[in-house]
């Protein structure tokens, strides 16, 4: 088997990238067909096929495997354009899911729009009332069953939902992750009137302490379960047909990938999978230029995503928030921080400049699109400052208009603020910069680190004109923008990157110290359930890495902070290490002397990763080395830009990407123009071209961008 | 009035003069500050990015509160806040979460300025912690402040704030909160500003007497280092952008955003018609054993861009149900911020500036030493805050300018329920306190193009959420038999009031009983207000099953969805009481919805519809309460409501003496939109009110009454959302009182009011005056 590839099925295209162990990369990118996303992968294939020379079926017979991100899941679901589904749950919290802890009124909106309560509603609930039904069964904290499933009231219940059309219920009862036996029961019972239903329990899905967010959580699953089962089962086929012999994966929201047969049962731990690419190929990256703290940037037009890579693994977390729903999905951890290159600018009713959260989006897009725009952008300002060439993007297939970029500019920011056109596009540009730079920070030293110690990454089509800006806010010496063969398909390249990852999770909350029998119980049943998931792969791995790990907090605490426990027999002695590193983790995060060990230390959920690495390791093709570290072969042109407020414009260097070489350095001011993006090296920054063709930007004093 | 006690003055916060205030600081204590030249030469760009900045350092020291936090109250309901303040006290930037605490965070700071700056001195690496409600910082006792000043340069900069309810900080009754306090001195102690950290260290001696006063010390403890880690971050934060920008920048950019909050408020006062509008609400019960209703009254005046809020004529101190200024301040906050300020930076410094306050000395929301306030925020404040939004959304209803925020009255209180007994679950038996933070789930009011929000919180903490039923079940020896949303809760309308939410309790884990200490208001008396003929939400009920044997019920297989199915006998719970449930029984706690938004025989057919098949009203209630008929399939039957519709408008025409005649009608087809109802016709002193429905002339000129029909009935023809037995609580008569439009009967005004409540629905300047402009 020579190949891998990933495949990322996005919004709008489809990107693939095949890479071989010798160092070859192929990318290829088709439109995404939203009907059906399986057609639109296998165009895509034909392309990479096409590119290299081969036959679809030759090609895809010695794939080893085809890493697959999708967005139809999320999609469906921010759409709400999902299956009507069933709930069943415990008489007397049917409205759990409707009362939505009222956290629900406000959960993920952006700061600006929390301000305005009377804006704000409860409207996205996820079923109506009458598909939200009770059984009479309880089980209370201790799993102790206080009232036994009422079977005949339950099948009825289910005939209800059934001869309402629902072809898919979820199942949550309290305290079901203590003792599932009523959950198990029901499916049961769903399946002896009907087997053709798709049922998913809580206690499967989600077995985690607090029901609305596992009520929710299981329910986003049912929605999203049976169309994901119905695409890749379809998917799956056509690529076998087409002479598939490896298995199929699907990544997930924690940055690993799972068969595509295993996916559908735990369907909501897929939808985040297209945000995570672009981390899991910075972690990927960083592992050949040997940078363990990594923030990865992925600026697009609309969308401003951060992802923190620390010692060489991907920050993670437990929650993530869709459609103000809380849902417990195991998620690499990625910020969406503002709105990219699209960002509003505008002046308020005080004459303050703000940038965001408006987005002029796809349509009508910046002003200078001309496309009806006349919203002032981050995009038009750097038009005006020459950031960006006025002959347009994509090499001067996505034409610009400097004119309505000037005008828009001048009416909405220059004129009210009694500013030139100039400097108001320099005010946006700073604005910006800064703006990012102190979400970015907030970002990073929130989730307890010191930006300082990081190596940035660069990627999408806006990033890399902002970053070293940003970079410099936040304190970060070195930027790098990844240029080289996969900068298209940066988050496909992430894909082929991946490997297998399964976890498993189940609160026992209790007060430590925590009986280490117990405990060792907990984890023993995870780890034979995460080593049985990684067996049922149908792949050979190199290794099996497994780690454990229990969410704690503070006696009554809300949050809870994730920490590692050492593999192998639990004694008591691991459990207090364990204790210690969660207050020395809880002091990096909120303060030395913060923490408060007498107010007592809860054990909440377990948890197990389990990571197949699998016997395959992508390499990145060379560039071709430079005769010496002089561009000048590369540069095409030079222009006036202003980058700076303290320099205003300056007569600058523009190169073309596709003729620099290893080891060439351009010293800033300069531009890089490459079809997908435009890359800006300020003055007192260097960009040194790496051997995989990666810009990486540094003070021109340092000593290593000499 | 009650009689201050000697030197207790000296406690009592106020606003001051900010340059008075600066004038009288000690040379010891040098001060930083800027001129107006420099606040005028910030350009645009470095203003914004120092805006975004302190914006970030109060979000900050928020996040770092709630997850330092060991009380629930804290990190499952978000009940605290925070601040950052220039160096005379005056809040620059405020959190989003209670939006009371804002009107007191200030006080503490200035009176520190007045009696602390010499001795003990105010010096860099301190920090105070006050729960004084007459020096401010919180509304009482429980909500506990630790402040700090940030020093630049040597000079008093500016100060960080992070206060926070604690669940119990001693005091006769179980959480602080004695239901039957004669005066302060049954409640926790109130202490004035004193310094928790000197020199950045934690005084161990001030910490220990903190914690001592305590039920549950360990808890207390945690929440003072939590929030002496928040100023810490925010201290650390401020100085990181001071370091960056300089100081003179830094607070150049303070002192404009609290002037430009201030312009913006100004100029949105200033397109918004003038006039005085009046809401008068009540508190049933003042405390253990009391039977009367206690009453809050305020009329709210416009003059160009200034409010003044005067209280004159609310009723003396009484009981446990008062607070102090801060908390009438606080209440006025609450108000405020979200319906007039919701586009506006909450720089809370400058926005104060935009209202005066007047009120007595010695009365329920102005209380004296040593007035009893632990019920402060909950009771008196929140009614305030509520009868001022009354206020504003009369005002906000009329103006020209479409898209204002104008509100029906939210739930109107908290429903407190504080528990404690002995947890048996564990291998030694623990005893625990708490107080049910379900009653978050409160219902909002209804606005003029939307249905108040189901269950969708409290107006005074936006961003309140109630806890997971299993984290409560984990934490205390309880079984929820349920907890739900209540179909009818919310008051009828065009628009419908959001509906609350009801849970029981029992026992389960423990055998001994739990103790319950009980607080409430509006079982008697609506104090969640319909607006524009709206109808009033529910009244709250709390009941216990006594005597019951659950575990025999539940043995049986059946889990009961009512305290019907229960046994036992059926207790109903007074305002205030202590008692306790025990194993077997079964407590209830049903708290308020929100009140509708225009006449329910105006809501379109189809709405009710939804609302049925969404549980939001009962089946029942769709013909009585909105003159609905539904068919077999919950489809609205037009002909059939239409029918309905004339008759129900009949009823009221025949109930009342005054509706028959014909009267005058006009031209409204050019009118201008007073509120849901009513339209003014012609400009100057001849315009004319009409009608909007049926366009019946209901007066001329801003002096006199309009023409409305009067109608008194029992309390109970408000619907099944209101309680029938107020005899229960209080021994004056309650009544429902509609105001109709003589010509079509449409609902004017709904109310379930005292029979001698004075209203002031007819007065014609209070839809009219100044509305020519």
């Amino acid at each position: 088997m020579a190949y891998v590839i990933g495949v990322d099925v996005g919004g709008t295209f489809t990107d693939a990238v095949l890479d071989d162990e010798s160092g070859s990369v192929v990318a290829a990118k088709a439109p995404s067909t939203p009907a059906d996303y399986s057609r639109g992968v296998l165009d895509v294939l034909e392309l990479l096929a096409e590119q290299l020379g081969r036959p679809v079926g030759e090609m895809l017979a010695e794939t080893h495997h085809i890493a697959h991100g999708t967005t139809s899941s999320l999609n469906a679901l921010v759409t709400r354009q999902v299956p009507e589904v069933g709930f069943l749950t415990t008489q007397g919290h049917r409205d759990s899911i409707f009362i939505m802890n009222v956290e629900g009124r406000y959960l993920g909106r952006s700061p600006h729009e929390l301000q305005h309560v009377l804006e704000q509603d409860k409207q996205h609930y996820l079923l109506p009332k009458r598909h939200a039904l009770e059984v009479v069964e309880r089980i209370d904290r201790d799993g102790e069953v206080v009232v036994a499933l009422d079977e005949d009231a339950a099948r009825e219940r289910i005939r209800t939902l059934l001869a309402d059309g629902v072809r898919a219920i979820a199942v949550s009862l309290l305290w079901s992750f203590r003792n599932p036996v009523h959950e198990r029961r029901i499916r049961e019972l769903v399946h002896e009137i009907d087997p053709d239903v798709y049922v998913a329990l809580s206690s499967e899905v989600s077995p985690r302490i607090r029901e609305f967010a596992r009520n929710s959580t299981t329910i986003m699953s049912t929605q999203v379960g049976p169309g994901l089962r119905d695409y890749l089962t379809s998917l799956e086929s056509g690529l076998r047909e087409r002479g598939l012999a490896g298995p199929l994966l699907v990544m997930q929201s924690n940055g690993g990938a799972v068969a595509a047969a295993e996916a559908p049962a735990q369907a909501i731990s897929t939808v985040g999978s297209v945000l995570t690419g672009g981390v899991v190929g910075s972690m990927a990256l960083g592992r050949r230029l040997g940078h363990r703290n990594i923030i990865s940037t992925d600026v697009g037009g609309t969308t401003f995503l951060v992802g923190l890579v620390v010692d060489g693994r991907p920050e993670r977390e437990t929650t993530t928030v869709i459609n103000h729903h809380p849902i417990n999905v195991p998620t690499l951890r990625v910020h969406a921080i503002g709105s990219g290159g699209g960002a509003v600018a505008w002046v308020d009713a005080g004459g303050n400049l703000r940038i965001g959260p408006e987005s002029a989006g796809a349509v009508p897009g910046p002003a200078s699109y001309d496309q009806g725009g006349t919203a002032p952008t981050n995009t038009d300002a750097n038009l005006v400052l020459g950031i960006l060439p006025e002959r347009g993007l994509l090499g001067g297939r996505k034409a610009l208009s400097l004119e309505k970029a000037r005008e828009a500019i001048r009416l909405r920011v220059a004129e009210p603020l009694g500013l030139s056109v100039e400097d108001a596009a320099a005010a946006i540009h700073a604005a910006q910069n800064a703006q990012t730079g102190d979400l970015l920070r907030k970002t990073v030293v929130e989730a307890g680190y010191d930006p300082r110690t990081f190596v940035l990454y660069a990627f999408g089509g806006s990033g890399p004109a902002f970053c070293a800006a940003y970079a410099a806010h936040l304190g970060v010496e070195e930027v790098v923008v990844p240029l080289g063969a996969v900068a298209s398909a940066f988050s496909a390249y992430g894909l082929a990157a991946s490997d297998i990852e399964l976890a498993s999770e189940l609160s026992d909350p209790a007060q430590l110290p925590v009986d280490a029998v117990r405990a060792e119980k907990n984890f023993a049943q995870l780890e034979d359930q995460v080593r049985q998931g990684l067996d049922r792969q149908g792949l050979t791995f190199e290794s099996v890495e497994i780690h454990r790990e229990i969410d704690m907090r503070y006696a009554m605490q809300l949050a809870e902070v994730t920490v590692p426990v050492t593999g192998g027999p639990l004694d008591q002695a691991a459990l207090d290490e364990a204790a210690t590193r969660f207050e020395t983790r809880y002091a990096e995060l909120f303060g030395p002397g913060s923490g408060f060990r007498e107010a007592g230390v809860q054990a909440i959920t377990y948890r197990v990763r389990g990571r197949g690495v699998l016997p395959f390791s992508p390499e990145l093709p060379a560039l071709p080395a430079a005769d010496g570290p002089d561009p000048a072969a590369a540069e095409t042109s030079r222009r006036p830009v202003h980058l700076d407020i303290t320099r205003g414009f300056e007569d600058t260097p523009v190169y073309d990407y596709a003729a620099l070489r290893a080891g060439h350095v351009l010293t800033g001011p300069a531009i890089v123009e490459v079809p997908t993006t435009t890359v800006v090296v300020p003055a007192g920054r260097t960009g040194t071209v790496d051997e995989l063709g990666n810009l990486t930007l540094r003070p021109a004093a340092s000593p290593e961008g000499a | 009035m009650a009689m201050a006690v000697p030197g207790s003055d000296r406690f009592s916060s106020r606003p001051v003069d900010p340059a008075t205030l600066a004038a009288s600081l000690p040379g010891s204590l040098p001060v930083h500050t800027v001129t107006q030249e420099q606040i005028d030469a910030l350009d645009p760009l470095t203003y914004e990015v120092v805006r975004h900045r302190l914006w970030s350092v109060t979000d900050e020291m928020g996040e770092a509160l709630k997850r330092m936090s060991g009380s629930p109250i804290v990190t499952d309901a978000n009940d605290f806040d925070f601040a950052v303040s220039d160096e005379l006290g005056q809040e620059v930037q405020v959190g989003l979460y209670n939006t009371m605490l804002v009107g007191a965070v200030d006080l503490a700071i200035y009176w520190t300025l007045q009696h602390r700056a010499s001795n003990p001195g105010i010096a860099e690496g301190d920090m105070f912690l006050c729960n004084d409600p007459w020096v401010g910082g919180g509304l009482h006792q429980n909500d506990a402040m630790v402040y700090q000043p940030v020093f630049a340069d040597g000079k008093l900069f500016g100060w960080t704030s992070a206060i926070a309810h604690q669940p119990d900080l001693g005091g006769v009754g179980l959480g602080s909160f004695s239901p039957a306090a004669q005066d302060v001195f049954s409640e926790s102690l109130p202490t004035p500003p004193t310094k928790v950290v000197r020199d950045g260290l934690l005084q161990d001696d001030v910490a220990d007497m903190w914690v001592r006063r305590s039920r549950v010390p360990l808890m207390i403890g945690l929440d003072l280092r939590a929030k002496v880690g928040a100023n810490t971050v925010g201290r650390d934060r401020l100085l990181a952008v001071i370091a960056q920008y300089g100081a003179d920048t830094v607070k150049a950019v303070m002192k404009r955003m609290m002037t430009d909050a201030e312009s913006r408020l100004r100029g949105k006062l200033r397109g918004l018609p003038n006039g005085t509008w009046r809401a008068t609400g009540y508190q049933d019960q003042s405390h253990t054993g009391d039977r009367n209703l206690h009453k809050i009254t305020v009329a709210m005046s416009k003059d160009d861009d200034h409010l003044t809020i005067d209280f004159t004529g609310t009723d003396p101190q009484t009981g446990v149900i008062n607070c102090t200024y801060a908390g009438m301040r606080g209440g006025v906050m609450l108000a405020l911020l979200p319906l007039l300020a919701s586009d506006i930076p909450w720089s809370a410094g400058g926005l104060m500036r935009c209202f005066d306050l007047v009120a007595e000395e010695g009365t329920i929301n102005n209380a004296s030493f040593p007035a009893a306030v632990s019920r402060g925020p909950i009771g008196p404040a929140w009614l305030t805050g509520n009868l001022v939004a009354e206020c504003l959304s009369q005002m906000l209803d009329r103006a020209p300018e479409p898209g204002m925020h104008v509100q029906a009255t939210c739930c109107g209180t908290w429903d407190t329920a504080v528990i404690a007994g002995l947890d048996e679950r564990g291998p030694v038996p623990n005893p625990f306190l708490s107080i049910m933070m379900d009653p978050m789930a409160g219902g909002y009011g209804a606005q003029p193009e939307a249905d108040g929000m189901d269950t969708g919180g409290l107006f005074c903490i936006p961003m309140g959420r109630v806890p997971d039923v299993e984290m409560t079940e984990f934490l205390y020896p309880v079984l929820a038999l349920w907890r739900r949303e209540e179909p009818d809760s919310g008051g009828p309308g065009r628009r419908r009031g959001g509906v609350s939410a009801s849970m029981a309790i029992t026992p389960h884990g423990t055998s001994f009983p739990i103790g319950l200490v009980l607080a409430s208001a509006g079982k008697a008396v609506s104090q969640n207000n319909g607006l524009a003929g709206g109808y009033p939400g529910n009244t709250g009920v709390e009941r216990i099953a006594r005597g019951s044997d659950l575990s025999a019920v539940l043995a049986d297989g059946r889990l009961p969805a009512d305290l019907d199915e229960i046994g036992g006998e059926q207790e109903t719970c007074p305002c205030y009481g202590e008692t306790y449930v025990a194993p077997g029984e079964v407590f209830t706690m049903f708290w308020q919805g929100g009140g509708g938004y225009g006449d329910p025989l105006t809501r379109d057919p189809e709405d009710v519809a939804r609302d049925v098949r969404e549980l939001k009203v009962g089946a029942e209630n769709a013909p009585a309460a909105y003159g609905v008929v539904l068919d077999g399939g919950g489809a609205p039957d037009l002909a059939a409501t239409e029918r309905l519709r004339g008759e129900m408008r009949d009823a009221r025409r025949s109930r009342g003496a005054s509706g028959d005649g014909q009267r005058a009608t006009v031209d409204v087809s050019r009118g201008r939109r007073l509120d849901d109802n009513l339209v003014a016709v012609g400009a100057g002193a001849d315009q004319q009110v009409a009608c909007r429905h049926c366009a019946t002339l209901l007066g001329t000129g801003t002096e006199g009454a309009l023409d409305l029909v009067r109608h008194e009935g029992p309390a109970t023809d408000a619907g099944p959302q209101i309680a029938p037995d107020a005899d229960f609580y209080v021994d004056q008569a309650v009544q429902f009182r509609q105001y109709c439009c003589p010509g079509c009967f449409t609902a004017i005004s709904t109310a379930v009011v005292p029979a001698d409540h004075v209203d002031d629905i007819t007065r014609a300047s209070r839809v009219l005056a100044d509305a020519g402009r």
